[in-house]
């Protein structure tokens, strides 16, 4: 046994060795995987933070302000700044340049008040335009409570309470807690991790395999005596390590991210911790190894690197879409999702955000599939091995 | 000692062929046999149908024939790649059909394909090779050194094998095969892509591992290429259509052919063995 695994052990560090002298494919995985959640992360930060610099903000944009200085004594009022809205604000809106939701009074609006005609006011915004669009309901429930205080007044003078108007009153109450609501937000980073443990796996498993067959160098590897499955376990280790080295920067890389966060809110509402990044680590262990062992089991039939290529882009596609049935929360959080590959992990890590624990159960189901996933992507390559060699 | 008895090998189809099946067949060899025939001789083609010869230690014995006559499957069936679907194969006495792996201990392998890692150095490679076959590191590196001066690759050893020319990616493979100073030496056509420098730098070196000094090592290799033959087998075995038609000493196969040309003689044989093939 020691023999066998001394095999493995010189497989192992081979592969890793070679694997790590592709300076430039591990550059690009670096970049693009390691980076890219902390770089989502502060660009949604920084959208957060321009948000709530709004709210502080307290300016209502008027077209037709000098029709309307009723509505203009009611926002002073309010405490707010009122600006006249620049003359093409439609394009601007239409263009994202202008961010600012703007309310267009009609030239007859304070005679039309007077009259009881009910003027016509539009708050305009685009949809596509992210930032105006967030304006619109603040503004809209400034133009209610100044519709509120018109008609309090009209009652009040023909000796009517008000309450009449409004014999019930509603208030939400929003069950979240700070963490659970901040997953709205940060709910998108288990997805970029899930992806940058894939694509740490990808190259090293592709070359490992597929590239190995390119090159030739696996008929003379056949050609030595220790046994198929020892050399297999080899490369499957090294390729887990290179994953797993990924898995850890990358969720290592989200503690410096929250220093940066540019938005107070959010950073109070991300937790982020040394022991969520633990716990993101438990799950995605089991997660790296067993893709890796699955990139391998896809890319041993194929004889080149490009044709590899071409079908790990299936496991990729379907471990990126897989979350999205919480994206889109389809039917709410089923048991099932345990037991789907990369949705499982989804959920899991989900649910470390929004501060929830884990849950023995539910990390031993998702293991148990990762080990099943990888022990049977496994024993396949060593099966193919030689049929592979052959070509 | 390298002895070969019998031996045949038909693919399936390559259009019938599946990947699950053939992978399924290989699983159990003993299945694989009894079906082997049968489908071979309805659609499978036979790479090999009787081929047999002895190769003696302290000699080079050439495979001669033509392209397509069975020469690698022969090779790769010995390095216990390919399981045979008749006949027998022993290695110093170990069958090869059962004790694959103590075969392949005592046996240095360059094969058709002779791929290197490129991001490796050329030493990397080898001690690699050393490694897998259970040296220790030391003596890998030892080794490495003695066979990079033996063909002259000392100043290349320690780079990578990436920008390496044909030649010299031949040699590092050839070093490769050699790390673990095995008893048998199997070579697939070797010269194939040498310039004629190398080529004669591989002769001398394959003539010194015959000599008692070198090792007296049994060498066995496949060629389409006569002068190879002539200037340096012992024993020569020619096949042809995936059948030993002939074997001998040069001179003998000459008398055989009843010709002085030696490449007169191959055609004569080769072609004998197609007549033959014809009639039946």
């Amino acid at each position: 046994m020691s023999g066998r695994l001394r095999v493995v052990g010189t497989v192992l560090r081979k592969e890793l060795v070679d694997a790590m002298r592709d300076r430039r494919t591990l550059l690009t995985v670096f970049i693009t995987s390691v980076l890219m959640g902390p770089l989502v992360l502060l660009a949604v930060s920084a959208l957060v933070a321009s948000l709530e610099a709004r709210a502080e903000e307290r300016v209502v944009y008027i077209a037709g302000l000098e029709h309307a200085p009723s509505l203009r004594n009611f926002f002073a009022r309010q405490t707010y700044v009122v600006k006249a809205a620049p003359a093409d604000y439609e394009a601007q809106l239409r263009k994202s340049t202008f961010s600012h939701p703007v309310v267009v009074v009609p030239a007859d609006f304070e005679t039309a008040l007077v009259q009881g005609d009910v003027p016509v006011v539009e708050v305009v915004a685009d949809s596509a335009n992210t930032r105006a669009q967030a304006g619109v309901p603040g503004v809209a429930r400034l133009l209610h409570a100044f519709a509120r205080e018109r008609v309090a007044l009209t009652l009040a003078l023909r000796g009517v309470s008000a309450r009449v108007l409004e014999p019930i009153q509603v208030e939400d109450r929003d069950l979240a807690s700070t963490q659970t609501r901040s997953t709205r937000i940060t709910g998108i980073l288990p997805y970029f991790v899930l992806m940058a443990v894939l694509y740490g796996a990808l190259n090293a498993a592709l070359d490992a395999t597929a590239g190995e067959r390119e090159r030739g160098s696996l008929e003379p590897l056949l050609m030595n005596p220790p046994a198929r499955w020892t050399l297999v376990v080899g490369k499957w280790g090294a390729v887990a390590a290179v994953s797993m080295l990924i898995a850890v920067l990358s969720t290592l890389s989200f503690l410096p991210g929250q220093w940066l966060l540019r938005s107070d809110t959010l950073a109070a509402m991300f937790q982020y911790g040394p022991s969520e990044a633990l716990r993101f680590l438990v799950v995605l262990l089991p997660f790296a190894a067993a893709m890796s062992a699955l990139l391998m089991a896809v890319a041993i039939r194929c004889r080149s690197f490009k044709e590899a290529q071409a079908s790990a882009t299936i496991v990729v596609l379907a471990v990126s879409l897989m979350p999205l049935v919480s994206f889109f929360n389809l039917g709410g959080e089923a048991p099932w999702h345990l037991w789907v590959p990369a949705l499982a992990q989804n959920t899991l890590m989900t649910r470390v955000l929004k501060g929830e624990g884990l849950e023995l159960a539910q990390v031993l189901v998702p293991l148990l599939v990762c080990v099943a996933i990888g022990a049977a992507s496994i024993a396949y390559v060593a099966r193919m091995l030689r049929a592979a060699a052959l070509k | 000692m390298i002895v070969v008895r019998g031996l045949a090998k038909t693919f399936a189809a390559p259009a019938v062929r599946r990947r699950g099946l053939a992978a399924w067949r290989s699983l159990g060899r003993r299945r694989g046999d009894a079906n082997g025939d049968r489908i071979g001789n309805t659609s499978g083609v036979a790479a090999v149908r009787d081929v047999g010869f002895d190769a003696a230690a302290g000699a080079i014995t050439g495979l001669l024939g033509p392209n397509g006559a069975g020469k690698t499957t022969t090779l790769r069936m010995l390095a216990g790649l390919i399981p045979p679907d008749a006949g027998t194969m022993t290695v110093d006495g170990i069958d090869v059909a059962s004790r694959p792996r103590e075969v392949l201990a005592r046996m240095g392998v360059l094969s058709d394909a002779r791929g290197l890692y490129p991001r490796l150095t050329a030493r990397e490679n080898v001690v690699y090779y050393g490694a897998l076959q259970g040296m220790e590191p030391d003596a890998a590196h030892a080794r490495a050194d003695e066979l990079a001066r033996m063909f002259e690759m000392s100043e290349l050893l320690d780079r990578r094998t990436e920008g390496f020319s044909q030649g010299e990616r031949m040699k590092t493979a050839l070093i490769r095969a050699l790390v673990h100073d095995p008893a048998n030496i199997i070579l697939d056509e070797p010269t194939n892509g040498l310039d004629v420098l190398a080529t004669r730098a591989l002769r001398e070196s394959l003539r010194w591992l015959r000599t008692p000094a070198g090792g007296a090592k049994c060498i066995v290799f496949s060629t389409h290429i006569m002068q190879e033959v002539e200037r340096l087998c012992d024993s020569v075995v020619v096949v042809a259509h995936g059948r030993t038609v002939a074997t001998g000493t040069v001179d003998e196969l000459l008398a055989q052919a009843g010709e002085t040309d030696f490449e007169e003689a191959f055609v004569a044989l080769a072609f004998a063995g197609e007549k033959a093939e014809a009639g039946r």
